[in-house]
């Protein structure tokens, strides 16, 4: 692995985010001198106490909201959101596999869209939604219990990607009956090196159908 | 991958300034391919500045009959952009085919347009020319994917933006600013052919930030065929886009543009010159197949894509006149 970064964050022109929003604060306190200035105030402030350094260089303080939950960490810029949720966060469902963007082992959904974590950077998800398969219902219905009634996996190691992908796909296509050609476009991010493709599409399909009917 | 110190900006004048420097920088957008490279010691900028959180840079507009395409729009939101769809077919079926849709998700445009090629000797850090010990690697080892045009030069990789083919064939303008200012040069200027180790094959200035491209107003005929090893998650190894200026039922000025066959998205002069002044027949599309390949000189391993030149221009005009015949039976 490469060393640590020692390097002081320095901003170009001296300019700071932080200065400027403090700034546009006090000239909305000038101009709106009622009852609403206070509330712009306030906002400003709290946007100003809110907006990061304009650089950030070592490890640094994260927040990062994972199945509705905020998790804080330290990571430095160039960790990627897997190797955080993996090694940081405690959240192992999504899996390192050829961490190339490659494989879909390690897919998550991002505000909704499944993405590879393994190729997104985990300073870049800040404020925004982060699902797993650890927040999925296992009840049945769900995805999980759909692969496991039509036997969609067989070594499991992509199964959690699988799932993932799945999922975004059905949230996504919401009251639609999928054909087979459907599911195998909508899950063509994974891979899956056993092979067991077909029990994985008919999970989809299955499950597609119990959701249409919830 | 190496320490590097990290920005996210969120208008395109901080970017430009973040840009500026100091030490190396890297723009990362969706990531798919700059993130690849850093793990991969390719690429280890001292400064990587986040696009995606300007949100300035993302979005699809009308603009007097034209059509503008923000460089942060994400594949997936031009791929469902019921215009680029409706007139643009060629731009639409070029976009839907790349990556996965965990991909398209997470990259741009702007990402893909400008995104580092993937030969294998370039990505295993023999440069881009991929040579050792002043031999070409690409000439004595595998380059079953590499390029069959211009391969007299030492530049043999493929230019590895699928989407660069169909803008080029509808004569999308690309808009760039940097310190100097803006400029506005058609999406094929974006590239050249490195003559040397030490060129680059995009031709950005670093600090400079392309913003948008912008596919100009007038009715073009167009269409768009690939042919790929894999379904999904791999780029095709050969694809054609056409962008067909019509004079009633003749092509008057037309664009044939080939993916996978050179070091620059290659226009295809002498199946330009095949179709002006024809009409969409398949014999016009075979007649341009034909001139296609001319002066074609495949590498060791890949004299399979003249062939597959030969089938994506066919497909791509045909494509474009609506008889897509390979669907039929």
């Amino acid at each position: 692995m490469a060393e640590q970064d020692s390097r002081t964050p320095t901003g170009p022109g001296g300019h700071s985010r932080r200065k400027f929003l403090r700034g546009s604060g006090l000239a909305a306190a000038s101009a709106v001198l009622t009852s609403q200035a206070a509330v712009a105030i306030e906002e400003a402030q709290a946007e100003a106490a809110a907006a990061e350094p304009k650089l950030l260089s070592g490890e640094a303080p994260l927040t990062l909201k994972v199945n509705g939950e905020e998790k804080s960490c330290t990571v430095e810029p160039r960790s990627t959101l897997l190797d955080t949720l993996r090694d940081r966060l405690d959240v192992t469902g999504p899996k390192r596999v050829c961490d190339r963007a490659s494989c879909g082992a390690c897919t998550v959904i991002l505000d909704g869209d499944p993405v590879y974590s393994c190729t997104t950077l985990a300073v870049s998800c800040k404020g925004k939604t982060i699902e797993t398969v650890e927040g999925f219902d296992i009840g049945e219905g769900g995805v999980p219990h759909a692969f496991h009634q039509h036997d969609g996996l067989m070594c499991g190691y992509c199964t959690p990607g699988f799932v993932t992908a799945c999922k975004a796909y059905l949230d996504k296509n919401p009251g639609k009956t999928p054909t087979l050609e459907d599911v195998k476009r909508g899950l063509d991010g994974n891979i899956c090196r056993c092979g067991t493709y077909m029990g994985v599409f008919e999970a989809a399909l299955a499950a597609a159908k119990t959701m249409k009917g919830a | 991958m190496k320490a590097f110190e990290y920005s996210s900006p969120t208008t395109p004048e901080d970017a430009l300034k973040d840009l500026a420097g100091p030490g190396t920088v890297e723009a990362l957008s969706g990531g798919t391919d700059l993130i690849g490279r850093m793990k991969d010691y390719v690429a280890s900028p001292d400064r990587v500045v986040y696009l995606k959180d300007v949100k300035a840079l993302a979005g699809i507009a009308e603009k007097s009959g034209g059509l503008e395409i923000g460089a942060g729009t994400r594949l997936v939101d031009l791929s469902a952009d019921p215009i680029v769809r409706k007139r643009l077919p060629a731009l639409h079926q070029a976009t839907v085919e790349v990556g996965t849709p965990q991909i398209r998700n997470m990259a741009t445009v702007g990402g893909n347009l400008l995104q580092r090629p993937r030969c294998w000797y370039f990505r295993n850090g023999h440069g881009l020319l991929g040579t050792k010990d002043g031999k070409s690697l690409v000439r004595e080892g595998d380059n079953r994917y590499h390029a069959i045009f211009l391969t007299e030069g030492d530049a043999l990789f493929i230019n590895p933006s699928s989407l660069a083919v169909p803008l080029i064939a509808l004569n999308a303008q690309a808009t760039v600013v940097g310190p100097g200012g803006e400029r506005t040069i058609p999406v094929e200027k974006l590239y050249q052919v490195p003559k040397s180790s030490d060129d680059r094959e995009l031709t950005l200035a670093p600090g400079e930030l392309l913003t948008k491209v912008t596919i100009p107003a007038g009715e073009v005929k167009n269409g768009f065929f690939e042919a790929r090893q894999k379904q999904s998650h791999d780029w095709p190894l050969v694809a054609a886009a056409v962008g067909l200026k019509m004079n009633g039922d003749t092509v008057g000025d037309g664009r044939v543009v080939l993916y996978g066959v050179a070091p620059i998205p290659w226009r295809s002069e002498a199946a330009e010159k095949a179709i002006r002044g024809k009409a969409l027949t398949r014999e016009t599309a075979e007649a341009a197949a034909a001139a296609a390949v001319e002066g074609a000189k495949p590498l060791s391993m890949n004299g399979y894509k003249v062939a597959l030149v030969k089938t994506t221009v066919k497909r791509a005009l045909l494509d474009a006149a609506g008889d897509r015949y390979w669907e039929e039976a």
